[in-house]
């Protein structure tokens, strides 16, 4: 038995183990013995995953025999390459949110139901990757998909939003799994058989037609705009530890689903597919970025984030799939390795960011940016972290994020516009797209941690809060790590990356530094950093002499230009931080105003206060969904017609289907 | 050894950077003066002012965290940094740390975010307001910087700014094609709005409501003052000396040799000044633009980034 | 002429076209827009006797005489003088907003740029590679023909979109006849004129020059 397929094995027996130590133990110690055994089974995942990505070949074979008589194929679990990547990261963001999960999990999300719920959505999304046939794939989709659904209702009796944001996910997570269904299908009957490997059929109608409905089957579930509706809810109303595995593991499958697609089912399509997929990604990345730095929900801002970060990696892909078919196979190569780095990365500092931000829940009682403040005193560990996954999300260095986008730019910058019109007019709008994004996300960051770490207390939530406990600290720490490890030495883990994607003349130079040859370029952090290092030493020694002869002085008021009455309330708040910025995308965000000024009785020249009111919706979710869901409601109304209660028509029912079932067997 | 003598050029930058700093912007406030009828306060009064600055006591108020004295050196590093990788006075770089454009960009945004962190630190309304404008300025750049380089990069196939300055040197030609001179006027509107100059931030405003960089550096005082005037002042001097290389790139060294680094240093030193002199004296003649307007200006400049761009891939 | 002057003179005198335009869409200040039609005009007399030292013709040559003194002479002097009679300076209220209408521009270029990519790609020397630029002009002329209000800029926009077409006339037929010429360039100057007069009067009736103002007529 190979490793892979032992690693194959022993998942669902860790499993089943999860499920026990969730179900049997007292309510005292559920959450430690659930929470080890879940992370177990990321564990068990990740160890897989790497063998997968290394190489390694396993196979598992699940015989299906049902009592009619269906030509059924077995089950074939068999991970390639590049469902390792996946398997690699569901399992790592899986087994910290687990860990995290032990102290942060209470109420319902602690409960058998929470933690088995857990499992059974973390087992989903390992086999996810392993699926070597569309009908174990479909399986194990939509085990992921009824465990994060569960998982997503923890709450609901504490807060009705929460009711909200399950039928909005479980909506649209099964709009997404009726269009990959029927996408498989149309695949399946041109291919001939279930299996990945069985070629594709040649009839360009049928593949076009399964790729438009794969594309947004996964899209939905990796949150592509306008198919994101429910990120930005269902995040918000997660455990923090949930919405960490959803944000930062769950949305990848759709990535991957994507790629699956392009690289593996499908790898010869027309050049409009990139076109497609280019403007998905694109309109998703900037559309998220936008709304990320304007709202002031800390976790709904790393929701939408997530949407960016998604967009940016299907933008990858679809320049990949570009430069691909204008034969510039070098650096089309780059484009995939991108997207993977984009990939890891972005599972790396999401999973902290959101953990983080669960960590400023439990400490605050906070969620509203608006409301915190000064937090880096009372919370240093979760400070760090914070800071530390946000430098990852703003891409500066050296940080996971910071070679991800890196890598992208090189392969937009190397690609050669001269051959080709599309190529000449795509690659410059995409480097815009991207760099806006970039620096959109730059602001968004700041102003997250800034607002809520920075600063003085603006509520007494944020003035009491307390640090999270070791298990939560643990695994944010180890998220904080992966983004700086993938940020140090993005040689090794590029080089293993583009393997899985077949890309070529990635390799690694000098202090794992990460060398594109095909591009004339190389990034070496380490060596930046000693550099760097280098010209700090004398600032440093000027400084530590300067501090000796002079020390600081502490004073009690801040001087504020002479505004001695300060207070918090004086501070900026997220809302205000944006406020320029809605102001420049005021015709993509159209916020409603509403200012009410209140006159002293005196004079009405005399100002007694000032009211300001702004309110900003998803412009996407209100002119597309909106009035489909105002349709369906009043469809609704109208079908309960047919029901009202009497056992006399519900007979007439049947009695008419009988009949009409009688002729139409006899004709 | 080759590492030895690279060393010795980069070394000659952040040297040169620094002592040509306080310089630069005693000229460009003298220029000014000078053409607004002022004596002036001399050419030496910056160097005269950071050294007094440096060796004040900073002071704290209760509820600063220790961001207040670290961003202040992060800051500093980050812009020399800037100034060792940026070629100012020569071209040969280290092999592991090349001066690409995006990681030159990506640590002057580490400059950035150091300002805007501490602005919000202070706790005051004008620290938030400062940072607040500095972000949305400088995520709105970003664009045009990139778009910028990417047109840059193109004809040399690199985003490398010492091969793409070395080129220019082998063809002076290409420094007036159409596509290089848009994509340097761009640079240019870029520069002013990342070093807060006119007509993007005045820098010699006393309105705390219409201050950007000033803003934020409000409640530092003493040393941390010291280190992020140096800091900010570092970066003009980067990236004005960056511009002037692209656009006349003679007389930067070519090889590491100690004459050829004493003519870079010299041709750096002159063009840098004259650029200084000239953007204060067009400073004169211009107003602040209205913070709403700012986005209009940069649409503009990465219009004609963008354009640049166009031109090259759609003509050449 | 040789070969590389040639091809450097006609992107630098193009290059200067494309960009006057852009400037032309950015900027509301009327003087700038005015003084920006005066560069554009010198732009394209320096591109038409570009091609005609470089052809040796000489009435081509006569041909950027004649532009230069209607483009960059006339035309401009007419229309600071409508602006100094209306006293208008800038346009004050545009249908677009200014940084929209700036990214317009972009795209705008970028399809001349992809459309003309065929007669580029036919490399029929410099001049055919710098069609996309005035057909970039004509489709500027037309953003400011269509986003401004003052009859004044509506006025400068028709300009543009006449140098765009001049452009393309003379960057692919390799010149156009004299006699042609100075009939289309006068054609021109009396449009202009009799928008001046039109503009004077609208300023004495209604007392602004907002094209808007001429729905009421309707009425």
């Amino acid at each position: 038995m190979s490793p892979v397929t032992a690693g194959l094995v022993a998942q669902p027996v860790l499993a089943v183990v999860a499920v026990l130590a969730a179900v049997l133990p007292r309510p005292r110690v559920r959450s430690v013995a659930a929470g080890t055994a879940a992370a177990a089974l990321g564990l068990s995942g990740v160890v897989t995953g790497l063998m997968a990505l290394l190489g390694d070949r396993g196979r598992l074979q699940i015989p299906v025999s049902l009592p009619v008589q269906l030509p059924l194929d077995p089950l074939v679990l068999a991970p390639d390459r590049l469902g390792g990547v996946f398997m690699v990261v569901a399992g790592g963001v899986g087994a910290l949110a687990a860990i995290y999960g032990i102290g942060y999990a209470h109420g319902p999300a602690a409960s058998r139901t929470g933690w088995t719920a857990f499992v059974v959505f973390l087992l989903g999304m390992q086999m996810v990757p392993a699926a070597a046939d569309s009908v174990s794939f479909l399986l194990a989709w939509e085990v992921m998909a009824v465990g994060s659904s569960v998982l997503l209702l923890a709450d609901h009796t504490a807060r009705p939003q929460v009711r909200s944001a399950a039928v909005w996910y479980a909506g649209m997570t099964h709009l997404s799994f009726v269009l990959l269904l029927a996408g498989f299908a149309v695949l399946a009957s041109s291919a001939g058989g279930t299996s990945f490997a069985d070629p594709a059929g040649t009839s360009s109608a049928a593949t076009s037609t399964a790729f438009v409905l794969l594309v947004l089957g996964f899209g939905t579930k990796a949150g592509l705009v306008p198919m994101h509706v429910w990120l930005p809810r269902a995040h918000p109303e997660a455990p923090s530890h949930v919405s960490a595995a959803m944000s930062a593991a769950m949305v990848k499958m759709g990535v991957y689903g994507v790629l699956l697609v392009v690289v593996r089912l499908l790898p010869a399509g027309p050049r409009w597919w990139a076109v497609l997929l280019l403007v998905l990604g694109a309109a998703s990345a900037l559309f998220g970025i936008l709304q990320a730095s304007v709202t002031s929900d800390l976790k709904r801002l790393l929701a939408y984030s997530t949407t960016e970060n998604v967009g940016l990696m299907v933008t990858a892909v679809a320049v990949a799939m570009l430069l691909r078919d204008a034969g510039q196979d070098q650096v089309a190569d780059i484009a995939w390795v991108a997207a993977l780095l984009l990939v890891v990365s972005h599972a790396a500092f999401k999973t902290s960011l959101f953990m983080g931000a669960g960590s400023v829940l439990h400490g605050t009682g906070e969620r509203d940016l608006d409301r915190m403040g000064g937090l880096g005193r009372a919370m240093p560990t979760t400070s760090a972290v914070f800071a530390v996954a946000a430098v990852g999300a703003a891409a500066l260095p050296v940080s996971s994020g910071f070679v991800a986008e890196w890598t992208l730019l090189q392969s937009l910058i190397h690609g050669d516009g001269q051959v080709d019109r599309l190529v000449a007019v795509a690659l410059p709008v995409t480097v815009a797209v991207v760099a806006l994004t970039a620096g959109l996300a730059l602001l968004t960051f700041v102003k997250a941690y800034g607002i809520a770490f920075l600063a003085r207390p603006r509520s007494d939530g944020a003035a009491n809060a307390h640090e999270a406990s070791v298990s939560m600290r643990a695994a944010m720490a180890a998220g904080a790590a992966g983004v700086i490890a993938l940020g140090l030495a993005p040689g090794p883990v590029a080089s293993a990356l583009g393997a899985a994607v077949g890309a070529e003349g990635i390799g690694t130079v000098g202090l794992l530094g990460l060398d594109l040859p095909a591009a004339d370029a190389l990034l070496d952090p380490v060596a930046l950093l000693l550099l760097a290092a280098a010209v700090a030493v004398p600032v440093g020694v000027v400084q530590a002499r300067l501090a000796r002869r002079r020390p600081r002085r502490d004073v009690d008021l801040a001087w504020g230009c002479g505004g001695v009455r300060l207070s918090p309330r004086m501070q900026y708040t997220a809302t205000s931080y944006a406020e320029p910025l809605v102001r420049v995308f005021d015709d993509a965000l159209q916020p409603s105003r509403d200012v009410t000024v209140g006159h002293a009785e005196e004079s009405r020249y005399l100002v007694q206060r000032v009211e300001f009111h702004q309110q900003l919706v998803d412009v996407v979710e209100e002119r597309a969904y909106t009035p489909v869901v105002a349709t369906l409601e009043r469809l609704g109304t109208i079908a309960r017609r047919i029901q009202n209660g009497s056992i006399h028509r519900y007979l007439a029912f049947s009695f008419g289907a009988l009949v009409v079932v009688l002729l139409a067997v006899t004709w | 050894m080759v590492t030895v003598e690279l060393g010795f050029i980069v070394a000659a930058q952040v040297a040169v950077a620094v002592l040509l700093t306080p310089v630069l912007v005693g000229v460009m406030r003298q220029v000014r003066a000078r053409m607004e009828g002022r004596v002036g306060a001399g050419v030496a009064q910056p160097w005269r002012d950071v050294r007094k600055l440096l060796r004040k006591e900073p002071m704290r108020a209760a509820g600063s965290g220790p961001l207040l004295s670290a961003t202040p050196l992060v800051l500093v590093v980050s812009s020399l940094l800037v100034c060792a990788l940026v070629p100012l006075v020569g071209t040969p770089t280290m092999r592991l740390v090349p001066d690409d454009l995006f990681v030159v960009v990506s640590v002057l945004l580490v400059g950035t975010v150091a300002l805007a962190l501490l602005g919000l630190e202070s706790g005051t309304a004008f620290g938030g307001m400062g940072s607040s404008r500095h972000m949305t300025i400088a995520g709105l750049v970003e664009p045009t910087v990139l778009v910028a380089v990417y047109a840059l990069s193109i004809p040399v196939g690199t985003s490398a700014l010492s091969a793409i300055v070395a080129a220019r040197i082998d063809d002076p030609a290409s420094v007036v094609s159409p596509v290089s001179l848009l994509a340097i006027v761009a640079l240019v509107l870029v520069v002013l709005a990342e070093t807060g100059r006119l007509p993007v931030d005045n820098p010699a405003t006393h309105l705390e409501l219409t201050m950007v960089h000033e803003a934020m550096v409000l409640e530092s005082a003493g040393r941390d003052l010291g280190w992020l005037e140096l800091g900010s002042w570092l970066r003009l001097t980067a990236l004005l000396g960056l511009v002037v290389n692209l656009l006349l790139p003679w007389g930067v060294a070519t090889e590491a040799t100690a004459f050829a680094v004493l003519v870079g240093t010299a041709a750096v030193t002159a063009k840098v000044l004259l650029a200084g002199a000239l953007v204060a004296a067009a400073e004169v003649f211009l107003a602040k633009v209205r913070l709403f307007r700012v986005p209009e200006l940069l649409a503009g400049s990465f219009v004609l980034a963008f354009l640049a761009v166009t031109a090259s891939y759609l003509v050449a | 002429m040789s070969d590389a002057l040639f091809a450097q003179l006609v992107a630098a005198t193009t290059g200067l076209l494309l960009l006057t335009a852009v400037l032309q869409v950015w900027r509301r200040s009327l003087h700038a827009s005015i003084r920006l039609l005066a560069v554009q005009g010198a732009a394209l007399a320096g591109l038409v006797a570009t091609i005609g030292v470089a052809d040796g013709e000489l009435e081509v040559v006569a041909v950027s005489g004649l532009v230069l003194l209607i483009k960059a002479g006339a035309l401009p002097w007419v229309l600071s003088r409508v602006a100094r009679l209306t006293g208008a300076t800038r346009e004050d209220s545009p249908r677009l907003n200014p940084t929209a209408g700036v990214l317009l521009a972009a795209v705008l270029t970028m399809i001349a740029y992809a459309v003309s990519q065929p007669v580029v790609a036919a490399d029929l020397g410099p001049e055919a590679r710098a069609v996309p630029v005035g057909l970039a002009l004509v489709l500027l002329g037309f953003l400011v023909l269509l986003s401004r209000r003052s009859a004044l800029s509506q006025l400068i926009g028709f300009v543009v979109l006449d140098n765009g077409i001049a452009t393309v006339a003379f960057l692919t037929a390799g010149g156009v006849p004299l006699v042609v010429e100075l009939g289309v360039s006068l054609d021109v100057l009396l449009v202009v004129l009799i928008l001046r007069v039109l503009t004077s009067r609208m300023q004495v009736a209604t007392g602004g020059t907002d094209l808007d103002d001429l729905r009421e007529l309707r009425d």
